[in-house]
């Protein structure tokens, strides 16, 4: 699929400052060896069966199915020791750290989600570890800064820019840029500059050969669609890696629509609108929501964690290539989704996975009594009651 | 023979090294930004480096990210920027060299900007973000429009690649004195040293050395170091900021380190 290194098509690469260059390389190469180490991946293997509590069941949702008239699955990444697929990332790549013998890891976040995972893989392995965070995020995410600072890691507020996510990008390549020889920076989602597109699809694909596996077992046959969120993308290509080969499997990326697509208060870069183009951000060149004079836009979503102007650029690829459709939930749409999977199904997402269920429960009607539908859960939702019940007008 | 090589000649004749100092266009306004470079030309700058803004500029710290924030809420565009480029074209002969970053560019399409780069009357192009191996289409365009490129090497560079990075440039090295982001500093480390005599070994083009110079002293160490250039930018954008609510102080004030940082030179 890569035909130039580091490019999925004409999108991904290496647009970087010439300092990091190095880094880069080292990192490919040493997560080339690491991922051929029979002896380092059993050590994955290990962290991941008995510290992150893998495999994830894959789980029939039986009355939203009998609701629904079709039988929806759900991919429980939400079980997972902190709560979200973000963990299988940061073990992988803080036992890469380590294989590199460097001491400390960085990362940026937005919720707080990645951090928390990058935290926890820190500790566990005894890096030292410093979570760059916007200050909005910070005040949005108190709780998660505590959880941070609990874990040991240091929060380093982020006041430049918009104070989000994707300044706390910038942050943490500032200091990654000048602290390269000791300090490996754990990118969040299968973004950034080659080679972390690859190596966080590497680490997260494990939820596709999973699932692959279980609904072979449980139903007998592969599903006919699976659906999943995408923010920066990496749970989204951590279950589609697994079918794409599989060409009857109906792929489908679920972006934030916020407020719809007709406002600028929305983070959908891969369905078309006017200000999503093909740009550079972060180190790969691949659909970004920009203005009319090419500056990067801000956008909006209720979950933190599809709140991103760009996205990754195998997704770009796999788009234009139409091998995977992508598609938005409102924020709206979101919530009521939320609120289904709770009632029906006595599970809280989390509202960056409420907008695949939310997908769900729009495709369900449209889809034949036998079909099979599977949604990748990709986090739980306790992280996000405060924020549903301010939608709600609720006061806790 | 190119601005560049005019500059440089006429310099090494003089015994002197180039003075490059740095703005963002457009910061703190485009009037106020034009004049800033005027002062820059009118107090001794042989080169001008020039910053196209970006919302989100990795290489650069926070006083060099706050300017370009400021030149894009006060409305700078492409198009005011060439118009920018084109009113200093016509008052001085001296190179311009831009600085910006990969997106800003893209966003134009590579010919097209570079195109419109060089009618304005830009010499070089260095994409912060852009390594060579990214360049290509790039360097065409460049190549095409009489542009010349530049790009960065650092003292992590490892030999083989900085030949390879030196044998894509038509301009300048931009040698980086440290790692890190864009930033003053007071101490300047020895490193840069170290790295320009590597350098010397591989390519015949001329050093500019970055990223950290503030103070006079480190332009005579950049020049006893043997580079052709030094370059200061955010301890000038500081003075830019510090001085927003008088105009008439900023100018004269950046007008008056010009003045030192081109003495240093001699």
């Amino acid at each position: 699929m890569q035909a130039i290194k580091g490019f999925y098509g004409e999108f991904g690469g290496q647009f970087v400052p010439e300092t990091l260059i190095p880094a880069l390389d080292e990192l490919e190469a040493a997560f080339n060896e690491f991922k051929n180490s029979e002896k380092h991946l059993l050590e994955l293997d290990f962290y991941m069966n008995n510290y992150v509590g893998r495999p994830t069941p894959v789980y029939f949702a039986k009355n939203l199915s009998a609701k629904y008239g079709v039988n929806i699955y759900l991919k429980r990444e939400d079980l997972l020791h902190t709560g979200a697929h973000k963990i299988n990332n940061t073990i992988g790549q803080a036992l890469l750290t380590r294989y590199m013998n460097k001491k400390r890891i960085i990362a940026e976040t937005g919720a707080g989600q990645h951090g928390v995972a990058t935290a926890t893989a820190a500790a566990l392995l005894n890096l030292a570890c410093d979570i760059f965070m916007g200050t909005v995020d910070m005040a949005r995410q108190r709780p998660n800064v505590f959880r941070m600072n609990l874990l040991g890691a240091r929060v380093v507020p982020v006041a430049s820019g918009s104070k989000t996510l994707k300044d706390a990008v910038n942050e943490a390549l500032r200091d990654w840029s000048k602290t390269v020889r000791n300090t490996h920076y754990v990118f969040g989602s299968a973004l950034g500059p080659h080679p972390f597109p690859t190596i966080v699809r590497q680490f997260q694909s494990i939820i596709g050969v999973e699932t692959r596996r279980q609904i072979l077992e449980q139903a007998g046959k592969l599903p006919d669609e699976i659906a999943a969120c995408v923010g920066g993308g990496s749970n989204a290509i951590g279950i589609f890696d697994a079918f794409l080969n599989d060409k009857k499997v109906r792929l489908t990326g679920v972006e934030a629509g916020g407020l719809g697509l007709h406002t600028a208060k929305h983070a959908a870069r891969l369905t078309p609108s006017p200000r999503a183009r093909i740009g550079i951000l972060h180190g790969s060149r691949s659909f970004v929501l920009q203005d009319s004079h090419g500056q990067i836009a801000t956008t909006h979503s209720i979950s933190a964690g599809l709140d991103y102007s760009g996205v990754g650029p195998q997704h770009s690829y796999l788009n234009q290539i139409k091998r995977v459709q992508y598609t938005l939930a409102t924020d709206r749409q979101a919530i009521d989704a939320f609120s289904a999977l709770c009632e029906y199904e006595g599970i809280i997402p989390a509202l960056e996975s409420s907008h695949a269920v939310a997908y769900a429960l729009k495709r369900a009607p449209r889809m034949g009594q036998r079909q099979i539908l599977i949604v990748n859960l990709s986090g739980r939702g306790d992280k996000d009651i405060f924020h549903v019940a301010d939608y709600k007008g609720i006061a806790l | 023979m190119s601005r560049y090589d005019t500059t440089f000649a006429n310099l090494k004749a003089r015994g002197e090294i180039a003075f490059v100092p740095f703005a963002v266009a457009g910061d703190p306004d485009l009037t106020t930004s034009i004049d800033i470079f005027k002062t820059y030309i009118d107090n001794g700058a042989d080169i001008l480096e020039i910053g196209y803004p970006f919302s989100d500029p990795v290489a650069d710290g926070p006083v060099n990210q706050r300017a370009a924030q400021r030149a894009i809420a006060a409305g700078l565009t492409h198009a005011t920027f060439f118009k920018m480029v084109r009113a200093l074209r016509a008052v001085s002969d001296i190179p311009i060299g831009l600085l910006l970053y990969a997106n800003s560019v893209h966003f134009l399409g590579y010919r097209t900007f570079c195109r419109r780069a060089a009618d304005a009357g830009v010499d070089s192009l260095l994409v912060a973000d852009m390594p060579p191996e990214e360049s290509d289409e790039l360097l065409a365009a460049i190549k095409s429009t009489g542009l010349k490129s530049v790009f960065i090497v650092s003292e992590l560079t490892p030999p083989k690649r900085a030949a390879y990075i030196c044998s894509k440039i038509s301009g300048f090295v931009y040698v980086v004195s440290r790692l890190g982001a864009t930033g003053a500093q007071s101490r300047l480390p020895t490193q840069a040293a170290r790295t320009l005599q590597r350098l010397q070994r591989i390519t015949a083009r001329p050093f500019v050395v970055g990223f950290g110079l503030s103070e006079p002293r480190h332009i005579a160490a950049v020049k006893f170091a043997g580079a052709q250039g030094a370059i200061v930018g955010s301890a000038l954008v500081a003075q830019i900021e510090k001085n927003l609510s008088s105009k008439k102080a900023m100018l004269k004030t950046l007008g008056t380190m010009t003045g030192h940082y081109k003495h240093a030179t001699r």
